[in-house]
């Protein structure tokens, strides 16, 4: 056990001290901040004001749409009211007469578009204000360059609907001053499910589902493990391939047997990413705090994130291991990554339809697959109804015993691997590795 | 083969090896193999690239296992353990080059005695002449300082059996004398020496015993001087004008080698060494005639050349 540790602590110094961990450290959340960044910088670059042109073919909704548009965009928010800049742009209306010529009327306004003349044409048609229930009814149709994730058009079909039912309602007679009252709209509120106390029996209610804590928190947190996991284990490829091809492992195994060389260098990476996470739990939960938000953090599901982390870099670092040390060259090691990466990229694709369905059969079901558990069950815990109590510790002993399993089969390879030379072996090969006596 | 006396009977084996076999696939590296190291000695590997040499040391510093036989190591057979008492420097030099060397021997000799080795480390590092860069990394030392320094991570903490597989490679006369004052300082403290070389000048002038090992099999086993009696005095060193071109279908002479300024010749088996004196006399002027027992690089030029000749030991 001394070997191990000895093994591991300057592996450990080694991996922390490198300028790779460093920048990775940084660059991490550097990735994700990045991609807010670019979002928030997008949302201001939509904010300049926008010159909207609207073809009226019913010939009286044009200033009930822009009415019901105007509300709309003021009722969103347009300025950030901390930092007063603006999210949403000041949209401002041209009517245009229709021409006969449809086609050359609409060519000639998306040319505008194209010019940054106009940021949108609608085409409100005739038959809008009758509309049918069939599949031939007309839309209202829109030309532009914006994304379908431009935020500004986002509540446009609501306003646009808003706007025709005004003009219908003013048709069949009803008094304008009370259309507002009519179609004002409800707020809805997402509420947590109401559980009974099993300590005091009392009804727990239901608190109101915040947005973030549903989605953005538990997302955050199966992404830190992830990459956490990731930049835990890969390294441990091309570093075993390196100290291979540096013939630094055969003076080591007149000191250490080849399983004790493996677990001090599993360990190592362990060791690592346990600082690495921790680092950044910790920055994340100062963030929560400095923003009043630190009811968010999910801390009843953090025990499970070390403990998940801990079996999956384990997992992975041994297979990482054994994988370099069958390789004669970290450009090798290089080629067998995506070996490593599959266990987690899978369930990082099943991701979405895990949070659209967190308790369905698929997302039960893979989250017992102990590869897969960390990530499945750990999002699966983290959303705001959580799991059965037992769900958790059952995935856990399907880990635990597939881990062992895992870092044996490595420990398997890892002893041959590290003095064998020449190609490197293909995958069948590292299995017979395996069962070799 | 020595021959068996009381005090060899009573002789402590640091390494016993009975009838060990290692194959590495369809290719048989070492077969049927004995051997006896005794304690305190030095024994010399030698044998052809490929021969088996770095396989059996391999063996003995327990990183591969025979496929069958046993080998023990001081009285003790090797079954995965790993101790202390042996350090081993392999062929393939490598060490951590990021490490600072302090730190580097200070973890190698952590990890295999189980202690804080400052004291030693200190000590090898004022021996060898490389105090200076204690606290450089490993990367930034030429290349001979580096093997210096894996030669200390090879005998910190002091082992009691080294096996060293060519020590000497690579380096230059001045750290190879450092280094074989280092290994006579090692067997005066009582430690066992076994090392493998392609220098034949090292192995008779630093080597108790040599062992020659070809194609995985024994060939000498014994000192200098029993090797080279059970061959002989079968040679005759001359020197004379004209070199070798007149020494051409001299009576008895099996084989001339032309070493430059000497020549050597190899005798028949009841050759007579006055006949070939006569016959020299008669072609040319001698300037040197002496009947010598063969060299060891002679002899392994007999067991492992083109041609190899039977070795009168196994």
């Amino acid at each position: 056990m001394n070997r191990i540790l000895l093994i591991a602590k300057r592996d450990y110094l080694q991996i922390v001290q490198s300028r790779a961990y460093l920048v990775g450290l940084i660059l991490l959340p550097v990735l994700v901040g990045g991609g807010f960044l670019a979002v928030t910088l997008t949302n201001r670059g939509s904010a300049k004001d926008q010159r909207v042109a609207i073809i009226d073919r019913t010939g009286v909704s044009t200033p009930a749409v822009i009415q019901a548009w105007e509300e709309s965009t003021r009722k969103a928010a347009i300025a950030n009211p901390t930092t007063g800049l603006r999210t949403m742009p000041r949209f401002t209306f041209e009517e245009v007469k229709p021409e006969p010529d449809r086609a050359s009327q609409l060519l000639a306004l998306s040319d505008r578009v194209r010019n940054g003349e106009l940021f949108l044409v609608m085409d409100i048609p005739s038959s809008a204000l009758r509309p049918t229930d069939g599949p031939q009814r007309e839309p209202v149709r829109y030309y532009s360059n914006a994304t379908g994730l431009d935020q500004s058009i986002f509540s446009l079909p609501a306003a646009v609907n808003d706007g025709l039912r005004r003009v219908r309602l003013a048709q069949l007679g009803v008094d304008q001053a009370r259309v507002p009252g009519v179609l004002r709209e409800v707020p809805l509120q997402s509420m947590n499910l109401l559980a009974r106390d099993p300590a005091t029996g009392k009804i727990a209610q239901g608190e109101k589902k915040n947005p973030l804590q549903a989605g953005v928190v538990p997302f955050f947190l199966v992404y830190l493990l992830i990459m956490v996991v990731l930049f835990g284990s890969a390294p441990q490829l091309g570093a075993i391939a390196e100290d291979k091809m540096q013939r630094v492992f055969e003076m080591l195994l007149t000191s250490a047997s080849s399983f004790e060389l493996m677990m001090g260098k599993v360990l190592a990476a362990l060791g690592a990413s346990l600082t690495s996470s921790t680092l950044y739990i910790l920055a994340g939960m100062l963030a929560l705090a400095g923003m009043a938000m630190f009811g968010l953090a999910p801390l009843h599901v953090l025990p499970w994130f070390f403990v998940y982390l801990i079996a999956d870099v384990a997992m992975l670092s041994a297979v990482g291991v054994a994988l370099g040390s069958s390789c004669g060259t970290p450009q090798d090691a290089q080629h067998l990554a995506f070996v490593l990466f599959i266990p987690t990229l899978i369930p990082m694709f099943m991701i979405t339809s895990i949070m659209q369905q967190p308790n369905g059969v698929f997302a039960t079901a893979m989250s017992f697959v102990p590869p897969f558990t960390p990530v499945i069950m750990l999002m699966r815990q983290a959303l705001p109804n959580g799991v059965p109590w037992w769900q958790p510790w059952v995935g856990l002993v399907g880990v635990i015993l597939w881990a062992v399993a895992v870092v044996w089969a490595a420990a398997r390879i890892f002893r041959i691997g590290i003095l064998s030379q020449g190609k490197a072996p293909k995958l069948s090969e590292l299995a017979q590795w395996v069962v070799r006596d | 083969m020595a021959p068996i006396t009381r005090d060899s009977i009573l002789r402590v084996f640091a390494v016993e090896i009975d009838k060990i076999t290692k194959a590495f696939q369809s290719v048989t590296a070492v077969a049927g193999l004995s051997l006896a190291v005794p304690e305190g000695a030095v024994y010399g590997f030698i044998g052809p690239n490929g021969s088996g040499k770095s396989t059996t040391m391999r063996m003995i510093a327990n990183i591969i296992h025979p496929d069958s036989g046993t080998i023990r190591v001081f009285g003790q057979e090797r079954s995965g353990t790993r101790s202390s008492k042996i350090g081993y420097l392999p062929e393939e030099r490598g060490v951590y080059r990021k490490m600072r060397v302090r730190s580097l021997l200070e973890f190698h000799g952590k990890l295999r005695g189980g202690r804080s080795v400052t004291a030693e480390v200190n000590a090898w590092l004022d021996r060898l002449g490389l105090a200076h860069c204690a606290e450089q990394k490993v990367e930034t030392l030429s290349k001979g300082m580096s093997q210096k320094v894996q030669f200390i991570a090879t005998v910190v903490p002091e082992p009691k059996l080294l096996i060293l597989d060519e020590p000497f490679t690579g380096l230059d006369p001045v750290s190879a004398d450092s280094i074989r004052s280092a290994i006579l300082e090692m067997r005066s403290r009582g430690c066992t020496v076994i090392l493998s070389t392609h220098d034949m000048g090292v192995a008779e002038s630093l080597c108790d015993s040599i062992f020659m090992i070809f194609r995985g099999k024994k060939m000498l086993d014994g000192t200098l001087d029993s090797i080279q009696s059970s061959y002989g005095s079968d040679t005759i060193r001359v020197e004379v004008e004209g070199g070798a071109a007149g020494l051409g279908n001299l009576p008895g002479i099996e084989k001339v080698k032309d070493l430059g300024q000497v020549q050597e010749l190899r005798m028949a088996e009841a050759c007579d060494p006055q006949r070939v004196l006569q016959t020299l006399i008669t072609r040319t002027r001698i300037v040197s005639f002496s009947v010598v027992k063969p060299s060891l690089h002679d002899i392994f030029v007999r067991i492992a050349g083109p041609q190899p000749e039977e070795a009168p030991v196994e």
